[in-house]
């Protein structure tokens, strides 16, 4: 069974997504900050996280940094309702980027390629999985 | 105002009566001149000046003014009567009133001017060049010295009157000043006595020759005073001018706080309906279809659908200043907006059909907001069938243009919304932004390209977005390569 991590200070979205994907079959652990979320790196061994970049303390794009150096490469999506991080480099360094939205079906086909496409991760080189191309993420930015 | 002289008055007072009687003439049209300064005004206190019989006490006196732009001395007023029997009429009228020239100049200054129509019409057709150095008027205008016909010449310029002049003017009985300040020549006062032929003598001359100092200075002040107003006019139009430009600046800056602001509550807007929308999604799944509140579950997904394309559509208005132009598959384009519009055009019951060029080159666009653009049009087409229908999208090569058609049998777009089509914020929708077309024409509008439709009310509607296939110049950019035949 896969273990997902969701990163995100939004109380109700941790619950919403926890329910969505236990659904689909996960495992799924919670962290309300960046600070949390690095901790739960190192103790759940994540297959995948999930993570908002807008957040107190520690946001999204510093807690990824973190965890990519100290547990090198987990597939990470971020999910955000802002569209304009796009732009901004270190966004790059993710597998995706899927803007919020109550339509899931974007998330979870995106978690359930990056799952499939990848054989059970621990410390594979930074670069070992290139970044999905944008388009599919804007696709759901758009339209999701 | 016509003021003639009698010719009793004034020319027989005794040197020291006559001096005090001077003065108070120079004193009382000063005091009058300095009263306006408004040179049609000023010209005839001068005028009236000349001829009031108590006043100087000539018959007829005239201005002429130098036209620095026509190179020439220009007749610009006169006062007089027309004949001996008008000037009879004229003085006696005046003599029994004993109007003093207090009153006459102040009549001039506060009653409308009337004008001696005979008199003015002959000056006004006096035009005389610079160049001609011999004319008697040129040479007292560059002279400065006043001169007066004596003799059958003009004295003390030793000029001989011709007979035109001696015909107009009287052989003997005129006298000519000169207007000016300083360097700078104003023009000439000429006054005779062709009515009464009374003789000018030296110290009439002289007279006219101070009087016209006095005249000088008046017309200067009048100039001045107009260029001033001039000026402060230009300024004040500057001013206006200003103050538009910085209405517009804050108008902009308004526009752009207003545009950060409604970003800024998108942006927020939409983490919380992505939670409400996600949880009434589960619930939906949860009510069993049979159940009455499934339909009502139903409706919290679908008005949150709507929120969301609502927040999406006002945070692409903004996206659009943003232009990244890449060579693009289109005909991959609008299958992928048709999977993304899947869920919609199942529910609506609508049948796509696609009409795709095959061997379509890659087109130079900005994918975004093509992608936007056609998610627009065929969102519009759905709606515009609620009933159900066919929506078709076809591509084709045009030229230097890219053509796209969205298709619907839909209800159509009624005559008197046709214009109103493309402007922000229309919308005949009530949940709409009425942004929907608007960022479809600033699209196309960034794509050098052009957008128009066809409507038939009952039968559909058919919009066509046509492209220019180099969009950021006749020359293609560097990441921009000539559009290459794109197989499949």
């Amino acid at each position: 069974m896969n273990t997902i991590l969701i990163v995100d200070d939004d109380r109700n979205l941790r619950r919403l997504y926890q329910a969505e994907l236990e659904a689909e079959g996960y495992r799924v652990v919670l962290a309300g900050d960046g600070d949390e979320a690095a901790k739960c790196v190192a103790r759940e061994l994540p297959d995948l996280i999930v993570m908002d970049i807008r957040m107190p303390q520690k946001d999204g794009l510093d807690a990824m940094a973190q965890i990519l150096l100290d547990h090198g490469r987990v597939p990470i999506i971020l999910n955000t309702a802002y569209s304009s991080y796009q732009d901004d480099f270190f966004t790059w360094a993710a597998d995706a980027y899927i803007i919020k939205s109550a339509d899931l079906n974007p998330l979870k086909n995106t978690i359930r390629e990056i799952l499939g496409s990848q054989p059970k991760s621990g410390a594979a080189p930074l670069d070992a999985v290139p970044r999905r191309e944008a388009r599919a993420s804007r696709d759901s930015e758009k339209h999701g | 105002m016509t003021a003639g002289n009698s010719p009793s008055t004034g020319r027989e007072a005794g040197s020291a009566e006559r001096r005090i009687l001077e003065l108070s003439i120079l004193y009382e049209v000063s005091r009058a001149l300095q009263r306006t300064v408004d040179e049609e005004r000023a010209l005839h206190i001068i005028l009236a000046g000349v001829t009031a019989g108590p006043g100087l006490g000539f018959n007829r006196a005239f201005i002429l003014l130098l036209d620095e732009e026509a190179q020439a001395l220009r007749g610009r007023m006169a006062i007089g009567p027309e004949n001996p029997e008008e000037a009879t009429r004229i003085w006696r009228h005046l003599s029994e009133r004993h109007v003093s020239l207090g009153d006459l100049l102040h009549s001039i200054l506060d009653d409308e001017i009337q004008k001696d129509r005979w008199i003015n019409e002959l000056v006004s057709r006096v035009e005389i060049p610079l160049g001609e150095g011999s004319n008697p008027w040129i040479r007292v205008l560059r002279s400065h010295e006043a001169g007066r016909a004596h003799d059958g010449t003009i004295q003390p310029h030793g000029i001989p009157i011709d007979d035109g002049m001696a015909l107009t003017f009287g052989a003997n009985h005129f006298a000519a000043a000169p207007l000016f300040l300083g360097d700078s020549d104003l023009g000439i006062l000429i006054a005779d006595n062709a009515i009464t032929r009374a003789p000018i003598g030296e110290d009439h001359l002289r007279l006219l020759e101070i009087y016209a100092q006095e005249a000088s200075a008046a017309i200067q002040n009048t100039r001045l005073y107009r260029k001033l107003t001039d000026q402060i006019q230009i300024s004040e139009e500057r001013n206006v001018t200003l103050r538009a430009s910085q209405r517009q600046l804050l108008e902009v800056e308004r526009l752009t706080t207003m545009g950060r602001l409604a970003t800024l509550l998108a942006y927020r807007v939409r983490a919380p309906l992505a939670n409400i929308g996600g949880f009434a999604r589960r619930l939906s799944r949860a009510v069993p279809g049979e159940d009455a509140r499934r339909n009502e579950v139903d409706i919290i997904v679908s008005e949150v659908a709507r929120l969301e394309r609502l927040v999406e559509e006002v945070l692409a208005y903004r996206r659009i200043s943003k232009t990244e132009f890449r060579p693009t598959d289109v005909n991959a384009l609008i299958r992928s907006v048709l999977i993304t519009m899947h869920d919609e055009i199942q529910r609506n019951r609508i049948r796509p059909i696609l009409r795709l060029q095959h061997d379509l080159p890659l087109v130079c666009m900005d994918e975004l907001q093509v992608r936007q653009a056609l998610m627009n049009l065929a969102a519009n087409a759905v709606e515009a069938m609620p009933s159900g229908g066919a929506l078709t999208i076809a591509t084709a090569m045009g030229g230097d243009y890219l053509e796209i058609d969205v298709g619907d049998t839909g209800t159509g777009i009624p005559k008197q919304n046709w214009e109103k089509l493309f402007k922000p914020f229309f919308t005949t929708k009530t949940t709409g932004t009425g942004l929907g077309l608007a960022i479809v024409s600033q699209v196309v509008e960034t794509h050098k390209g052009t957008l128009s439709f066809e409507s038939l009310q009952g039968i559909g509607t058919c919009m066509h977005l046509r492209l220019a296939l180099h969009p950021e110049s006749r020359t293609p950019g560097p990441d921009c390569e000539p559009a290459a035949p794109f197989e499949g």
